[in-house]
């Protein structure tokens, strides 16, 4: 007992000291805020030290089990970003991102436990977090369920990628790879495919036994750069193309590119209202509690 | 495989209007069989395999596991040890089974290639693949 009230009292001492978040307005509809760290920014041990104090004892132990320092860092990281990201958007009071807390629903999904955060205002946030070695993100909607997913455009393939995508992808992503000139062209098509599906099965959040990979096709809208779009591959006719226009599953997506190093794919479920209207998506780079750097606002059709 | 297919669920996603609904009537066993991996949840309760794998097949997966996450040749792992522990992804993890697929001559179940989350558990599912193979 003693113990958990003076590591309260901790967090509170450290809440006075650092310099509070900035305070940010919800998303509206059909925007996404997106955040990201990189890693590489953040080398000062104090604060890591800073950020430790953020996390919950679970938090904590999990971070502790990561082999390697690297790994270490970066899953603290992870949890310092979604508990500073959610906590900007605590417009009446300033809480401590320490206090927040989480559940995961009935097939894992990670969300805010609302009811059990001593300071907090529900809010209608939906939140989703990547990672990679270089790069974590976290992305926050509101009134929609969302997934992202983040990829070193680098990253190498061990298998052939025409192989691989015939193992998991649907026939006609297959041969959407197929045409691409080069196994490199290729390579970067596989990559983005794979991020903007996981963004699907993260934002439905029913693990990746509810939608199998082979299951539904995602293809880049005509017209709209960064617009991609899913169909289920029962729906599909001879040609792929003819379809994109008229089922959008409900879902809108979009892949951009983050510090010229990585792909992000963003799914979000689509307003019934504004079914198939744009989606405004605002980049922000971090370092928690230190800075906040604006990237890009972007309207995607 | 009767048991494992009666575990290992592959929902036919009905259309996406319709799954919040169905969300709430399942019953509790159905999601205990699915693993949310890469979202760190506690282990689902899976059918467990009767015997342990071999010392041997627990060796060559922690090499596999070893070249596609680029660790180093000492880094210590153990049957216990998690992929996700380790660094690996959802992409790592498909392409460490692909790895394992072509090693031993087995073919995985793409539900059954998520929800491996530790060495153990891979070497597990090979051993029962390969002994269920029919005979050359």
């Amino acid at each position: 007992m003693r113990i958990s009230v003076m590591s309260q009292m901790q967090q509170r001492s450290f809440s006075i000291d650092l310099p509070s978040l900035v305070p940010l307005q919800l998303p509206s509809r059909r925007e996404t805020h997106l955040w990201y760290i990189l890693p590489d920014e953040v080398k000062s041990t104090s604060l890591l030290n800073r950020y430790s104090q953020l996390l919950s004892p679970n938090e904590r132990d999990r971070v502790d089990q990561m082999r390697g320092d690297e790994l270490k860092k970066n899953a603290l990281l992870a949890r310092t970003l979604v508990r500073t990201t959610i906590a900007r958007y605590q417009t009446n009071n300033a809480v401590d991102p320490g206090s927040l807390m989480f559940k995961k629903n009935m097939y894992g999904k990670p969300e805010v436990d609302w009811q059990n955060c001593k300071d907090c205002n529900k809010q209608p946030l939906h939140f989703n977090i990547s990672h990679t070695g270089s790069l974590i993100a976290c992305g926050v909607t509101v009134h929609a369920p969302i997934g992202i997913d983040v990829e070193d455009k680098e990253r190498k393939i061990k298998h052939d990628v025409l192989t691989f995508a015939k193992r998991f992808y649907t026939a006609d992503e297959v041969n959407f790879l197929a045409t691409k000139p080069d196994q490199e062209a290729q390579r970067k098509e596989f990559i983005k495919l794979w991020t903007l599906k996981e963004a699907y099965v993260k934002a439905l959040g029913k693990g990746f036994s509810a939608s199998p990979f082979n299951t539904f096709t995602i293809q880049s809208t005509p017209g709209t750069e960064g617009g991609y779009s899913l169909c289920k591959t029962s729906e599909l006719t001879a040609n792929p193309m003819e379809e994109t226009e008229k089922y959008n599953g409900g879902w809108k997506f979009t892949l951009l590119e983050l510090a010229d190093s990585h792909y992000a794919a963003v799914c979000i479920e689509d307003d019934e209202v504004n079914e198939g209207g744009p989606m405004k998506v605002i980049v922000r780079r971090t370092i928690p509690l230190v800075e906040d750097q604006l990237i890009s606002e972007r309207i995607f059709l | 495989m009767a048991s494992l297919s009666a575990t290992s669920l592959s929902f036919k996603a009905p259309s996406i209007q319709s799954t919040r609904i169905s969300q709430v009537l399942r019953k509790p066993s159905s999601f205990q069989s699915i693993s949310f991996g890469r979202f760190q949840s506690s282990k689902s309760l899976r059918l467990q395999i009767s015997c342990a794998a071999k010392p041997e097949t627990v060796q060559k997966v922690s090499d596999i596991v070893k070249e596609q996450l680029a660790l180093s040749a000492d880094t210590p792992l153990t049957a216990e040890s998690k992929f996700s522990a380790l660094g690996a992804d959802s992409l790592d993890t498909v392409e460490i089974v692909m790895a394992l697929e072509e090693k031993f001559n087995i073919s995985v179940e793409e539900t059954d290639a998520q929800n491996i989350t530790t060495i153990q558990e891979a070497a597990d599912l090979i051993e029962d693949l390969v002994q269920k193979k029919p005979a050359a």
